[in-house]
């Protein structure tokens, strides 16, 4: 059944997919951090995740971003969030351009907006499990809003 | 043998004797005889197994100790029962300060350290490379990069190492977080090393400016001047080359491989702010000290930016060597390094130097460098 992005219920997939694949997320350690993605454009929407241990153990939408104390957000138009899901859906990882340091890095496509330059940094400290949790959507059945 | 103890322990009678009498089976249980109560531990996430956060308790915790160590000289471990008068053997350490190298958190550092640990020979996918046509250009500056990045490595390893003894055995926690520093830093070298041989273009030249800036982090005069030019000021800026790397790289393997050592940097930035944080809350009187060091420290650091590294940046970042991809690799390249400044003035800022932003030469250093580029 598809899933439709950007909904609490496809976080929560990739959360519940996490879950199951417990080995490959507790080789890559542990990962303590509370972020949220903004799916910027006419509809905006605002998903935290809280991430602990080996498991996304929180996914909730947010009004607001001061509904949970974040450590940083990533905000990309829903373009943006699609051409990226896409490109994980040719071959199970992004395609160069399309990581999410790339989208994040030179050119700003994706912004990385925080207040606190430690919480920033957890973004880089658990960059290859916040990509992995990405990257589980590549066999997902997505309906684009 | 450079050391000879006050007593000759081989030849000790008193211990001869102790040992006939225990192989007679009487024990006398002395070393019971201080034994402190017992603690309760718990495991707060049985997830994680056993965390130093939990055993952070009693007699044991770093915050039951007074911030100047005087009685452990020695390598008795934080707790221990110590000998009565001075017996305990002096190995003079110098870092008896909590201050001195203590950083918020480095427990936690010191956990997410061991839990992520990766290893080079088999965690980067090394047998997709065949999988990749590379154009010559690109891999010879890519082992450019290599070259550069391997030498950084290799100081990152040894600030560490040069400390260590140095600090009182009761901080622990930092001396088993540098040790993971270490390891991290020995492994980027490994995988620098074999990228730059993987392709068979092998390691191009060293450069005598960066090598010059590294040895300005191994000589400074104490472990906090070291740790706040190579953790905040040389790895935040190595953590936006390794994400300017990543961004530039020229297949999956080299973007895994950047993926991998930017997860290590950032928790050696993250715990040289919490250290520098902890020394200007708990020791405001240093701030003069650091500041002065950091004057010298950010221009010795440019040297980082050789014509080498940055020519090698360039041809990457635009992908190519033709006038359109280096005038899109200049573009590139200084727009990272407008990041790295600032990325560094914002860390400064939290750690309780915002005057950074004001006394540093960083910003003019930038801007002259950008303009001789441009003018080429
Ligand atoms: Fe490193
Ligand atoms: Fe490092």
């Amino acid at each position: 059944m598809a899933i439709k992005f950007p909904s609490v219920e496809f976080f929560q997939e990739l959360a519940n997919r996490m879950q199951g694949n417990a080995a490959e997320f507790e080789k890559l350690g542990f990962c303590d951090t509370v972020m949220a993605v903004k799916v910027d454009g006419g509809d905006p929407h605002l998903y935290g995740l809280t991430f602990s241990c080996f498991d996304c153990t929180d996914v909730r939408e947010l009004g607001g971003a001061d509904e949970l104390e974040l450590d940083f957000t990533l905000v990309a138009p829903l373009a943006l969030w699609r051409e990226m899901f896409e490109s994980i859906q040719k071959s199970g990882i992004p395609e160069p351009a399309y990581t999410l340091n790339s989208l994040s890095h030179v050119g700003d496509r994706m912004a990385v907006v925080y207040d606190d330059p430690e919480g920033h940094d957890k973004f880089y400290r658990f960059m290859a499990t916040i990509q992995a949790f990405v990257n589980q959507a590549s066999d997902l059945d997505i309906e684009w809003a | 043998m450079s050391y000879y103890g006050s007593t000759d322990y081989s030849y000790n009678s008193d211990f001869n004797l102790r040992v006939r009498d225990m192989k007679k089976g009487n024990l006398d249980f002395g070393w019971l005889d201080d034994a402190r109560d017992k603690v309760e531990v718990r495991r707060q996430d049985p997830r994680r197994g056993l965390m130093l956060q939990d055993i952070e308790v009693g007699d044991y915790a770093i915050e039951n100790t007074p911030e100047v160590v005087r009685e452990n000289r020695g390598l008795a471990p934080r707790g221990a029962i110590l000998a009565e008068g001075s017996d305990q053997p002096d190995l003079g350490p110098t870092l008896n300060k909590k201050s001195d190298v203590w950083g918020y958190r480095v427990q936690s550092y010191w956990e997410e350290a061991m839990s992520r640990q990766w290893n080079v020979t088999t965690d980067v996918p090394w047998q997709d490379m065949d999988k990749y046509e590379i154009p010559e250009e690109i891999e010879f500056a890519f082992c450019q990069l290599c070259t550069l990045l391997s030498e950084v490595e290799m100081i990152a390893t040894d600030l560490p190492s040069k400390w260590s003894h140095h600090m009182n055995s009761q901080f622990q926690e930092v001396k088993g977080f540098i040790a993971t520093q270490c390891i991290d830093e020995a492994r980027h070298a490994e995988v620098f090393r074999k990228r730059a041989l993987a392709n068979g273009v092998g390691l191009l030249r060293a450069s005598v400016r960066g090598e010059h800036a590294l040895k300005g982090i191994l000589e400074a005069d104490s472990y906090s001047e070291g740790s706040v030019f190579l953790h905040v000021l040389g790895e935040g800026f190595i953590l936006t080359l390794f994400r300017s790397s990543e961004f530039i790289s020229p297949t999956p393997v080299e973007q895994r491989m950047f993926q991998l050592v930017m997860q290590d940097e950032a928790r050696h930035v993250s715990y040289g702010l919490q250290h520098l944080k902890y020394l200007m809350d708990e020791c405001p009187e240093a701030r003069p000290q650091i500041n002065g060091f950091l004057d010298e420290a950010e221009r010795h650091l440019t040297g980082l930016f050789n014509p080498d590294q940055l020519e090698s940046m360039i041809v990457l970042g635009g992908k190519g060597t033709s006038p359109e991809c280096i005038k899109r690799g200049v573009e590139t390249v200084g727009a990272f390094q407008g990041k790295q400044i600032q990325e560094y003035f914002h860390r400064a800022e939290r750690a309780g130097l915002p005057e950074r932003r004001e006394r540093s030469p960083l910003l003019e250093l930038q801007q002259r460098m950008l303009t001789a580029i441009q003018a080429v």
